[in-house]
């Protein structure tokens, strides 16, 4: 062993060291929990630098880190939050182009788009055929195809955004996207237009850590929002609530402060406001302009007015604190943490970084509490997963999508408007399961893999296009798969003869996939031989101990770390590491599927 | 040739136990694999509950359609369904269009309607209404779910897998305070991938040391119950087919039938139709109308493989929403938020038929109907009634007053 080894060897067991009696002076930290004092600069060390790189943003190689280390904690969290400088220069989104004028506006469902086809001749840009059988067939195509091709590229935008999650240098910009996406929750399911999503993403990334008053009026104005919350169809005359009530709900105050009064008059208010296609408009003719009452002030207000006044109370301040709270430190936020944090936002006039500061450089984000308690997310978890492993590309196999759909998280399509549950809901045991899963499929990747961008996860497709490419007459195609079916929903498909919906379903799908461009399917080019060789670890102990600390935020009990070590040194042959190498990767990876099984990897 | 719902084998893995049977170690799972071992050494009572929950506020005035009342048509001119589409039950009510399966289910004497269920000082948020229901805790905190409280006082043994819910999260309902609820989604995903030579390894269970924190205990608690559970369940599944349709879209009620054809131990079921489905603000017609036959056709594919396998004697179904909608309709062809709304238990063992009083149309407070059931009373029914636990207000923290639909 070379004398440069060995020095780089005993200084990275030293930070090793480090870490652990890190984790041991916990024990008596009981007054850094709930303390919002900033931590000493000699407080500063391994474990909280990665710490404040694995919440605000998706972790970070050990290289980084240390140089977070040695920046101190002041100016480690002034580069994660002022990141403007730093350039940016990852790809804009590479739209497939499925998209045309004849499409706006999107019929609301089939049902509609083939009535309005009937009475004027014409739908979605496709005109009725003048005679002959299934006369609206081409609408109906055509409604699918949409709906398929925006759904794709929908997931495409995911994949762009999983990529800047990955490489990103301002990756708190990346992550308070993130939190605003599953705050202002909005799902393509409804919108079913990709474009409104991107753009709205956009949004979460240009204001996502500067004002929330700007931010809030950005996203009430975004034809995402508008579309998702039936802005659209709160006319003078006939309000509808959804908006407002959510806006007051889920977006600003919470539930128990305002009136059902205060919600009705609030709709009244945001009346008019609609978009067509991108755009937000305001329809002065569907405005209604007499006075509300909102919170008892009187006058002839308007979605702005509303906003403000909402933005006036302190319970939004500590609500939005709170939430951000929960989402960067922990769970569960101690009342006086949530007013003292509430009256930071509120003081700054809502501008978001100064709270941010407050809460990375706070005793109580490095106290034990919070420190290795937070159960990661999904996309945390996957993201932060390959990050860690130095990758440079999100995988194309395992499917950024199939993934994080199997880990209960699918980007830009939360489950409600409430977005996701988070905190203890993320793990359960189907799910704990599935994410030692994740891990097998990234270092072992499935070979037989199927694109679900490409093959249909809805098998009658697969059987119409079947039957057809057979000679079928398009009746006996689209029949139920036995041809028997009782139930009344099976009983139906095929009841309106001028049109076949199974016929369009097909027909949509397999356009959808002509126009959306592929992912590519590359899957992670990983070499875990490279990261323990690089990181000087001579024996199996060694490398164990490495891959825990880069990839664990709490520590391995000694029993299961001697197991593991054990493990990698019957599979190899030997325990010496660098005398391995040539052989060493199959069962690095078998190790470090291993490790990453362990419940404990949950927790970041 | 029938149609048949089957869980595709070729993704199956041979996953747990294999590696560890071969390698001659003893696992604790192993011993329960047979089927043998735990149809005929369970003590536990042959009452299976199956709650299913209809989200985002299902229209109960146009799923179970009171076309005796003119003012139902008053309050919905256009969304109103017409006398002579409805599938009626009796003088007054009849049900959506589609809905064959429910019908077929009132009129064979097997589905109790509970009608005006709901609570004081209702909520209109999904979020928080849901919650009053699957906390049973209106206008109240409350991080434990009543199933999972139910799960608690039926079974202090803490029989493994004694509570399924099948979705891709926890529902707050069956969030229980000693019970581990089993939680899945994709019977095919409930299985741990991992090598031969890995698998001694995966399959340990390690105990919680004195520096292990909360958050650790609670995941080598979860990471155990994981381990239990799902071998059965996909075994079970694996396992199962059947001739029955369960119409488009099965709501998982195929994946209970699966569960209960191989006897698994599990008493409570917990399913959702799920993503707020039934939040129809607007354009309601025709989704709504999809929604119910899935609904309807599910639930009656459900019972009918139940005769199939002979357990339908066993089984009883609690159908819920967290509210109903508003009486009038929107001017969005569509409905708001309401309050009160029916409830459902069927089974060959209910009583069939109406209960409760008809909530009027006419008397509204603030154009919502005054509900007349407090919907614990049929949680009470349910519990007392069916699961046989006659102290209810160890579940529901209250007495209530339940109805006669059992026995």
């Amino acid at each position: 062993m070379s004398a440069n080894i060995k020095k780089n060897l005993s200084m990275t067991l030293a930070s090793l060291t480090i870490v652990l009696s890190a984790s041991l002076s916990w024990a008596d930290d009981n007054d850094w929990v709930n303390n919002l004092e900033p931590i000493p600069e000699h407080d500063w060390d391994y474990a909280k630098a990665r710490h404040l790189i694995e919440r605000g943003g998706f972790g970070d190689s050990p290289k980084n880190i240390e140089r977070l280390v040695s920046m101190g904690p002041r100016a480690a969290v002034r580069e994660l939050l002022y990141y403007e400088g730093i350039p940016d220069p990852l790809p804009k989104f590479d739209h497939s182009n499925i998209h045309d004028d004849g499409i706006e506006p999107f019929p609301a469902s089939r049902p509609a788009a083939t009535k309005l086809a009937k009475e004027t001749g014409e739908a979605i840009g496709v005109k009725v055929k003048p005679s002959g059988n299934r006369r609206l067939q081409p609408v109906v195509d055509r409604f699918f195809y949409w709906l398929r091709a925006s759904m794709l590229e929908t997931r495409r935008v995911a994949h762009w955004w999983a990529n800047r999650m990955l490489l990103s240098k301002r990756p708190l910009e990346e992550k308070m996207a993130l939190f605003w996406h599953g705050h202002f929750a909005t799902n393509e399911e409804k919108v079913r237009d990709y474009r409104k999503l991107l753009n709205q993403n956009q949004v979460f990334r240009e204001y996502g850590t500067a004002n929330f008053k700007q931010l809030l009026i950005e996203v009430s104005q975004d034809p995402a929002m508008l579309s998702f919350l039936d802005a659209g169809v709160n006319v003078k005359g006939s309000p509808n609530e959804n908006f407002a009530r959510e806006i007051m709900e889920l977006f600003t105050m919470g539930v128990g402060q305002y009136t059902e009064e205060d919600i009705r008059e609030a709709a009244r208010a945001f009346t008019g406001w609609n978009y067509i296609d991108l755009q937000f408009v305001v329809n002065a003719e569907q405005h209604d302009s007499s006075d509300k009452i909102f919170f008892g002030n009187t006058g002839n207000w308007d979605g702005l007015d509303v906003i403000d006044m909402i933005l006036e109370k302190p319970v939004t301040a500590e609500y939005i604190s709170g939430k951000i709270y929960k989402f960067f430190v922990r769970d569960d936020i101690d009342p006086k943490t949530k007013k003292e944090l509430g009256a930071v936002l509120q003081n700054s006039a809502y501008e978001i970084k100064p709270l941010l500061e407050k809460i990375f450089l706070s005793k109580d984000f490095y106290s034990s509490a919070s420190m290795g308690t937070h159960i990661k997310s999904p996309v945390e978890l996957v993201i932060s997963t390959y990050k860690k492993l130095g990758l440079v590309v999100i995988p194309g196999v395992p499917d950024f999508y199939d993934t994080t759909e199997s880990l209960g998280q699918i980007l830009l399509f939360p489950p409600t408007v409430a977005g996701w549950a988070g905190g203890q809901s993320w793990v359960t045991p189907g799910l704990l399961l599935a994410r030692g899963n994740f891990v097998y499929d990234t270092v072992f990747p499935n070979i037989k893999f199927l694109p679900s961008d490409r093959y249909p996860d809805n098998y009658q497709i697969g059987v119409v296009a079947e039957r057809l490419a057979a000679g079928a007459d398009i009746a006996t195609a689209t029949q139920p798969e036995d041809g028997y079916a009782t139930s009344a929903s099976n009983n139906m498909v095929d009841r309106d003869e001028e049109f076949n919906t199974r016929l369009g379903s097909y027909r949509g799908w397999r356009t959808a996939i002509e126009k959306v461009k592929p992912i590519s399917r590359a899957p992670a080019r990983l070499n875990i031989t490279k990261l323990v060789l690089d990181a000087n670890c001579q024996t199996s102990e060694d490398a164990i101990n490495y891959l825990i600390n880069r990839f664990f935020s709490v520590s391995i009990d000694q029993g299961t770390r001697q197991q593991i070590t054990d493990f990698l040194t019957q599979q190899l042959g030997t325990d010496n590491i660098p005398a391995a190498k040539t052989f060493s990767e199959e069962a690095l990876r078998e190790t470090f599927h291993l490790l990453l099984s362990l419940p404990e990897y949950q927790l970041g | 040739m029938s149609k048949k719902y089957q869980f595709k084998r070729r993704d199956f893995l041979k996953l747990m136990g294999a590696g560890a049977a071969a390698s001659g170690l003893s696992s604790p799972i192993l011993s329960q694999l047979s089927p043998l071992a735990f149809a005929s050494d369970s003590p536990l009572s042959n009452k299976i509950l199956v709650v299913l929950e209809l989200s985002g506020g299902n229209d109960g005035l146009n799923t179970l359609v009171p076309y005796g009342d003119d003012a139902y048509y008053r309050h919905r001119p256009t969304l109103g369904i017409k006398p002579n589409k409805v599938r009626k039950i009796d003088e007054h009510f009849g049900f959506n269009p589609d809905m064959s399966g429910m019908e077929r289910l009132f009129k064979d004497g097997n589905m109790a309607i509970f009608h005006g269920c709901g609570y004081d000082q209702p909520s209109y948020s999904h979020f928080t209404s849901m919650a009053y229901w699957q906390t049973a805790s209106p206008n109240s905190g409350g991080s434990l779910g009543w199933v999972g409280r139910l799960a608690d006082s039926l079974d202090p043994a803490i029989t493994p897998n004694y509570l399924v819910n099948i979705d891709a999260t926890q529902s707050l309902a069956v969030v229980a305070k000693n019970h581990v609820p089993v939680v899945f989604d994709d019977p095919k995903e409930f299985g741990r991938k991992g090598l031969f030579r890995s698998r001694p390894l995966l399959d340990t269970d390690r105990a919680p040391n004195e520096n292990s924190t909360t958050a650790q205990r609670r995941l080598l608690g979860l990471a155990k119950s994981a381990r239990q559970a799902s071998e059965k369940v996909k075994s079970a599944c694996e396992s199962y087919s059947t001739p029955v349709d369960y119409g488009i879209s099965p709501l998982d009620l195929n994946k209970i039938a699966a569960l209960i054809n191989a006897d698994m131990n599990t008493r409570l079921y917990y399913t959702s139709f799920r993503r707020n489905a039934f939040d129809t603000h607007v354009q309601q017609p025709n989704l709504h109308q999809r929604l119910l036959t899935y609904f309807s056709d599910a639930v009656s594919g459900f019972f009918t493989d139940m005769e199939r396998i002979g357990r339908a004697d066993d089984v009883v179904m609690l159908v819920f929403s967290e509210f109903g909608r508003r009486v009038a309709e929107n001017t969005n062809l569509g409905t708001d938020h309401g309050t009160a709304n029916n409830m459902y238990l069927i089974g060959n063992s209910v009583k069939g038929g109406h209960y409760g009083e008809l909530p009027s149309l006419t008397n509204l407070n603030d154009g919502n109907m005054l509900h007349t059931t407090d919907f614990r009373q049929v949680y009470a029914t349910a519990i007392s009634g069916w699961m046989g636990l006659d102290a209810h207000e160890q579940v529901l923290r209250h007495r209530f007053d339940e109805f006669p639909a059992f026995g």
